[in-house]
């Protein structure tokens, strides 16, 4: 054996002892992090959901962005992510099956202009403010198309979205693109400002899943149905306007908010139960479908260089999980 | 008074008293003035009626030119002007607020059924520094100690030290993470990669340091390499070994908020960034303050108790 093949064969034995680890452990263990649709999860968790239906899950509350490296080094079993992030997560090695949907943003992704623009048209030869890669530039190529432009005809600034509100107020940009609530916090440092675009008006651009390491998938299928139904009782929790007082309740308390400045968060997001899911899950080429919402955010993924090759979109997708929920 | 600016002379305790709360208490007057007195800074506008302007909102806050031209075009149009009161950004909160913050935050339940109060999220990220810190000195002290005293040892290690203490410590979070899991090991670590290779030269250097008479009169008398270590050397750099080790604790505390960003979230930093997110910086503020008067509180007690372990280093007591 050449001394090569035997650093491989100890790198293989130690990946995959560090890869079975968690499938190995009782608990399933999921990343959540700060999104309406993804806090959605507390409800079930405090309310001891996951144990009625017989599934022992851990839920670990991360930064989104240290979620994804959680997952793609194969630390934790699932994670809560977009579409197009499940792919630049694969793309780098760590594979995700996308299980069942959580949401799509409905509004929560905002495009700002300053006071004076009005419609995305009036961005042309302007300067856009945005986190190249990520999906509040996904949104403005979106938008530009729309309206019958593309990147060329606006200049894009690279600037972290946390940072859109002090960009957008200190006018070097002409707009902005960014996520709630950091979107509102720009529009009201700036007053006079409005959003030019929203997601609502592109719902099914960016889809928020429950993405799962394939080997847990294949280990514990029956465990993540019986999650699947789980989030079928949070959404139904969240939406009748009998409970929706109690569970805005715990989700604003999960990010520190109170429960009024919670709901707009909540609103600018359309949760999916497994019924609204198992259609998103037809094959199609358009945003109405997962597929086509997938390969469109695999374009974009490789036209920016988030990676080189086009991935294969069917290879992230699992509907039998959703469909085998009645 | 004028004996402050003598060099290298003590000041009497009183003076010494008086400005060490000074060194305080300055600061909080600045912070005081910009934030109390309007005409100092207060470059914005706290909107409190919107007046017949209908893109304002009560709690919004524009720019002094902004709001002026706000108002001409309303008194033109002979409409309500909207008003509002001088203010600071909202990064920059008052005094007041911030110490009703600090309150708050402690009294406040944890926002889940099991989650940490605020004092359990803070004992945590104590122990993740305290945990970084002790496996840092375990190697960095030793092996510091080595290189400030045989050269051969130094000239093996200190250049890839050297390069490897440029290397920034959150770059390796990724992979912590994919080696260690996503609890407390991967946070432990980059304190540990942060601390551990600025410990190992400043170790040398204070090693070095030692006064070569003391060396040259034990190895005269006799004394041979293992005890001139124990004997000579280590007794001999103590007092200076001690001080250096309260000043890379702070270094560590520094890492701190990169650290805890990695893996799940937990500790101060989860509590400082969540309310960073939605623009609470009283609470920020509140919460930074918390961990200077730790860092501090810690420092002043490491420093009472060098001046008991180590009475003949005269050194402390002009520090001190």
């Amino acid at each position: 054996m050449s001394r090569k093949s035997a650093i491989g064969a100890i790198f293989g034995v130690f990946f995959l002892v560090m890869g079975a680890r968690p499938i190995l452990a009782a608990p399933l263990t999921i990343g959540y992090s700060d999104w309406p649709g993804w806090v959605a999860w507390q409800v079930a968790i405090d309310k001891g959901w996951f144990k009625d239906a017989g599934v022992d899950v851990n839920f670990q509350w991360f930064d989104y962005s240290a979620s994804m490296d959680a997952f793609g080094a194969g630390k934790i079993d699932a994670n809560l992510m977009t579409n197009g992030d499940t792919l630049a997560t694969g793309a780098g090695g760590g594979k995700g099956i996308m299980i069942m949907l959580t949401d799509y943003s409905n509004g929560n992704d905002i495009i700002v202009g300053k006071p004076g623009l009005n419609s995305v048209k009036d961005l042309k030869g302007k300067k856009v403010g945005i986190e190249v890669g990520v999906v509040e530039h996904l949104l403005l190529v979106h938008a530009l198309k729309e309206a019958g432009m593309s990147e060329k005809d606006v200049s894009l600034v690279n600037a972290k979205t946390n940072e859109t509100p002090q960009v957008l107020s200190s006018s070097q940009v002409d707009a902005v693109g960014a996520w709630q609530p950091i979107a509102g916090q720009a529009m009201k440092g700036l007053p006079g400002s409005r959003p030019l675009y929203t997601s609502a008006k592109a719902p099914g651009l960016i889809y928020d899943v429950l993405a799962v390491s394939p080997a847990s998938l294949s280990a514990r299928k029956d465990d993540y149905i019986k999650i699947v139904k789980v989030w079928d009782r949070v959404v139904h929790y969240i939406n009748d306007p009998k409970t929706q007082p109690d569970a805005v309740k715990i989700m604003s308390k999960r990010v520190g908010l109170t429960p009024e400045e919670f709901l707009p968060l909540l609103k600018g997001t359309h949760l999916l139960d497994v019924a609204a899911g198992k259609m998103v899950f037809k094959k199609g080429d358009g945003l109405d479908s997962l597929y086509g919402s997938t390969k469109n955010a695999d374009d974009f993924n490789v036209a920016n260089a988030v990676y080189k090759e086009a991935q294969k979109v069917d290879s992230y997708i699992d509907p039998s999980l959703t469909a085998a929920v009645k | 008074m004028r004996n402050w600016f003598q060099v290298l002379k003590p000041i009497s305790p009183r003076a010494k008293l008086v400005l060490g709360s000074m060194s305080f208490v300055l600061p909080i007057i600045i912070w005081c003035v910009i934030s109390y007195v309007p005409f100092v800074w207060h470059p914005q506008v706290l909107i409190t009626d919107p007046g017949s302007a209908d893109y304002l909102q009560p709690g919004m806050r524009m720019n002094k030119r902004a709001f002026a031209n706000a108002v001409n075009e309303a008194e033109d149009d002979h409409k309500d002007p909207p008003k509002g009161v001088a203010s600071n950004p909202i990064y920059l909160p008052a005094p007041h607020e911030v110490a009703l913050s600090l309150y708050t935050a402690f009294i406040t339940p944890p926002a889940t059924q099991d989650g940490p109060w605020l004092h359990q999220s803070l004992w945590h990220s104590i122990q993740v520094i305290f945990w970084g810190f002790v496996i840092s000195s375990i190697l960095g002290v030793p092996i510091g100690i080595l290189c400030g005293t045989y050269a051969g040892f130094a000239r093996l290690n200190e250049p890839f030290i050297e390069f490897f203490r440029y290397l920034p410590a959150p770059a390796f979070g990724a992979l912590a993470v994919a080696i260690l899991g996503i609890y407390d090991g991967p946070k432990i670590t980059i304190i540990v990669i942060g601390t551990f290779f600025q410990q190992v030269l400043i170790i040398a250097n204070t090693t070095r340091k030692l006064d070569v008479a003391l060396v040259e009169a034990a190895l005269t008398l006799g004394t041979r390499k293992l005890k001139l270590l124990s004997r000579v050397v280590i007794p001999g750099i103590l007092p200076d070994l001690y001080r250096d080790q309260r000043i890379l604790l702070g270094w560590a505390w520094t890492y701190l908020i990169v650290a805890e960003l990695i893996g799940t979230s937990t500790g101060i930093t989860w509590f400082i960034t969540q309310q960073a997110r939605y623009q609470h910086f009283a609470t920020v503020y509140a919460a930074i303050m918390i961990i200077g008067i730790i860092g501090l509180g810690t420092d002043m007690m490491l420093a009472l108790l060098g001046k008991r372990l180590f009475p003949w280093d005269r050194t402390l007591d002009k520090s001190a």
